[in-house]
């Protein structure tokens, strides 16, 4: 996962979640068909694809989608 | 594989997933771990209403999934293991932590759901939640016999409140974490020998209460799936691992699939590479690996496991690609070969392609194709009978025959709530079948060897001993099943003990042996009316007059009580075709008729001709025992 296109089609096929990049700066609440529970696979899907450790409780603090991206591809 | 997920996900993106759900069911035939656990959450996504409206005749269990901590996890699993079934996994999610309100009171909305499966999801912290600070190992021993409590309890009202469903339940796996602050190594020990006592009382939950089934989870353990992420478990209170719960929810998956009617019965081998090592026609019978040298043993054990499934009431057939009679010769006359000629209920070695082979014999043994499970080394082979026929369960093994056998028992497909001593004989009845219509060819008209054929049957109210077995038939039978009225073992006994109900079962034999109980009847008075909620046969010995035997013996019954009419229902499935007709040609006359069921109506004016070369005996009577609890 290099880019945000990519980061879409992740949650779009991986997640099942019906968003496009304009979805990623709402807060999460504003998402649609988002649960919380969905942090918890995002998290295992990140660590997979980016090869290294995430913070799960950082994750879980993320007010929106975008904030998790930042997390994932931090240097 | 990879395909099959991407042809999934164009569905799903296409918003046509609920439009072509039948397909379903094959795109996920191969897939496993993340690829599966992947498709889970795109199907989860669906409506499974939008699934109905388009496709009505789906099978659509209601599962009410409660337990302790974070369960929402369990759902995409639950989902994808159903429909690798044919199912439509309806998915109840109770609030967090809400098991003990849900179970133990009969009036929750848990019990309101009607759910066909309950599923209560335990794990360790149940009980580490509830420990005081710090905590010795009798505070582990108070909480454990607590919840045991609790549980014990929940069992008891899940009888009476939900009847007909299956409370699931599962045993909880106890994270190195807990022991290990137990410094005292006697105490450490003690913890474990009341955590396993624990797990082997709840284990033991479905000895006393047959609606009850324990998933272990200790064998998921073994296998190397990680009982939880300690991550997930701080942060979100998700206890059980992604891999756990994935195994978990294959088990319930199987569940869903028995009490559809799904129950598989046939085992059929593929031989040169699966049953024994090298090619038959190519090495000879002297040169195949079987017993002697590393491959032979392991083919060896692969056949040793066979057997063992045989014994528990499998019917294993063989499907080659190879000249018939090399193949007998070597199954009968091989010395290292541990699965013999006699432990085949039927043999096809020919070069016909194997899906036509598995058709033909589905027609022969008289089931239908989704009985069958197909093992196979060729990929070919497996594609084109999943291809042909996707109600066969299709068993890939590949050049490592060590493996083998963990493949052909790693899905559960034979797996049964309750096997009966029927199951034990079934592969000698099938048998005797053989030896049947060996016999029947012999015959100028069916007439005659019906004749020669010297039927018994017995009709009788069913004994205790009797009521496991009258319950697999309501679950197995789809085709002479008049309502499809599912029973389990524990519905049975309620029934036999309503005074205003009569379980009657069907007992056949003739001249080439003991067919068992083969069929029952459910009957229920209401005035001077009977009702016959359900009619059934095993389909071994349909078209052999006992049906027309089994009314005529139930009308007369009813005349010689001096009651005015009995009364029927046919409720249509995809696969009851067969008895649509059974009560107009028993002389009933239809007095409603929709698209899904027809009421009929007997006056009990006249009643049909008994099968002429059927000696029967019928008992109505209930004998002292019979209807009282075992």
């Amino acid at each position: 996962m290099k880019t945000v296109e990519d980061y879409v089609e992740l949650l779009r096929d991986e997640l099942a979640l019906p968003v496009t990049a304009e979805d990623l700066g709402r807060p999460l609440d504003a998402v649609a068909a988002w649960d919380s529970v969905h942090l918890l696979t995002l998290c295992t899907l990140l660590e997979r694809e980016t090869g290294r450790p995430l913070s799960l409780a950082d994750v879980l603090e993320a007010p929106s989608l975008e904030a998790v991206y930042r997390l994932a591809v931090a240097p | 594989m990879g395909d099959d997920l991407s042809e999934l996900t164009r569905l799903h993106r296409d918003g046509s997933l609920a439009a072509h759900y039948p397909r379903v069911r094959a795109l996920l035939a191969e897939l496993t771990g993340d690829p599966l656990a992947r498709a889970g959450r795109l199907l989860a996504r669906l409506d499974p209403d939008d699934v109905l409206a388009a496709h009505p005749g789906t099978p659509a269990p209601l599962l009410a999934l409660t337990g302790h901590g974070t369960l929402t996890g369990a759902v995409p699993a639950l989902t994808a293991e159903l429909a690798r079934h044919g199912l439509l996994a309806r998915v109840r999610l109770s609030p967090f932590d809400s098991w003990v309100f849900d179970l133990a009171d009969p009036a929750s909305d848990l019990y309101a759901a009607r759910p066909d499966l309950v599923l209560c999801l335990l794990d360790a912290a149940t009980v580490t939640d509830d420990l005081p600070t710090p905590w010795g190992a009798d505070d582990v021993a108070r909480v454990l016999e607590e919840k045991l409590a609790l549980l014990e309890r929940a069992a008891e009202v899940c009888a009476t409140a939900a009847p007909g469903a299956t409370l699931v339940l599962n045993t909880l796996p106890l994270l190195p974490e807990t022991p290990a602050q137990l410094l005292d190594l006697r105490a450490r020990a003690r913890l474990g020998a009341l955590w396993r006592r624990a797990e082997a009382r709840l284990l033991e939950l479905p000895d006393r209460h047959p609606h009850v089934v324990v998933v272990d989870l200790l064998p998921q353990l073994a296998r190397g799936v990680a009982a939880g992420d300690v991550r997930q478990s701080v942060y979100a209170r998700a206890h059980l691992s992604d891999g756990l719960l994935a195994r978990y929810a294959r088990e319930v998956g199987h569940l869903a699939r028995l009490s559809t009617g799904g129950g598989k019965k046939v085992l059929a081998l593929d031989l040169d590479n699966t049953v024994w090592g090298g090619v038959l026609g190519e090495v000879g019978p002297d040169g195949i690996e079987t017993d002697g040298g590393y491959r032979g043993e392991a083919f060896r054990r692969f056949q040793l496991v066979v057997r063992q499934l045989a014994a528990q009431g499998v019917l294993v057939t063989a499907v080659s690609k190879n000249d018939l009679e090399p193949v007998e010769k070597t199954l009968r006359e091989h010395p290292g070969l541990a699965l013999r000629e006699e432990d085949f209920v039927r043999i096809r070695a020919n070069w016909r392609p194997k899906h036509e082979n598995i058709a033909e014999l589905a027609d022969e043994l008289n089931l239908g194709a989704d009985s069958f499970v197909f093992v196979d080394d060729s990929a070919f082979e497996r594609g084109l009978v999943r291809r042909e026929l996707p109600g066969v369960a299709v068993v890939a093994v590949d050049e490592e025959p060590a493996l083998h056998p963990g493949r052909l028992l790693e899905d559960g497909w034979f797996a049964a709530r309750e096997l009966t001593d029927e199951d034990l004989v079934r592969p000698a009845r099938y048998r005797e079948e053989r030896d049947r219509r060996d016999f029947l060819h012999t015959f100028d008209s069916l007439d005659g060897y019906l004749r020669e054929l010297d039927t018994t049957v017995t009709v009788a109210p069913a004994a205790p001993g009797e009521y496991a077995r009258i319950s697999q038939i309501t679950l197995r039978t789809n085709q002479f099943n008049l309502t499809t009225r599912r029973l389990q073992p524990a519905d049975v006994r309620a029934l036999a003990a309503d005074p205003a109900a009569l379980v009657l079962g069907v007992r056949a034999a003739d001249r080439f042996g003991d067919h068992g109980l083969v069929g029952a009847v459910l009957l229920r008075q209401d005035g001077e009316v009977l009702h016959v909620d359900n009619f059934l046969l095993s389909c071994r010995v349909f078209s052999r007059g006992i049906e027309q035997t089994v009314l005529h013996a139930v009308l007369r019954h009813a005349r010689d009580s001096g009651l005015r009419e009995v009364r029927a229902a046919y409720r249509r499935t995809p696969k009851n075709g067969k008895v649509a007709d059974f009560c107009p040609r028993g002389g009933f006359t239809a007095t409603t008729v929709t698209d899904e069921e027809t009421l009929f109506r007997h006056d009990l004016a006249e009643l049909p001709e008994p099968a002429a070369h059927i000696r029967l005996t019928a008992r109505f009577g209930r004998a002292p025992g019979e209807g009282d609890a075992p």
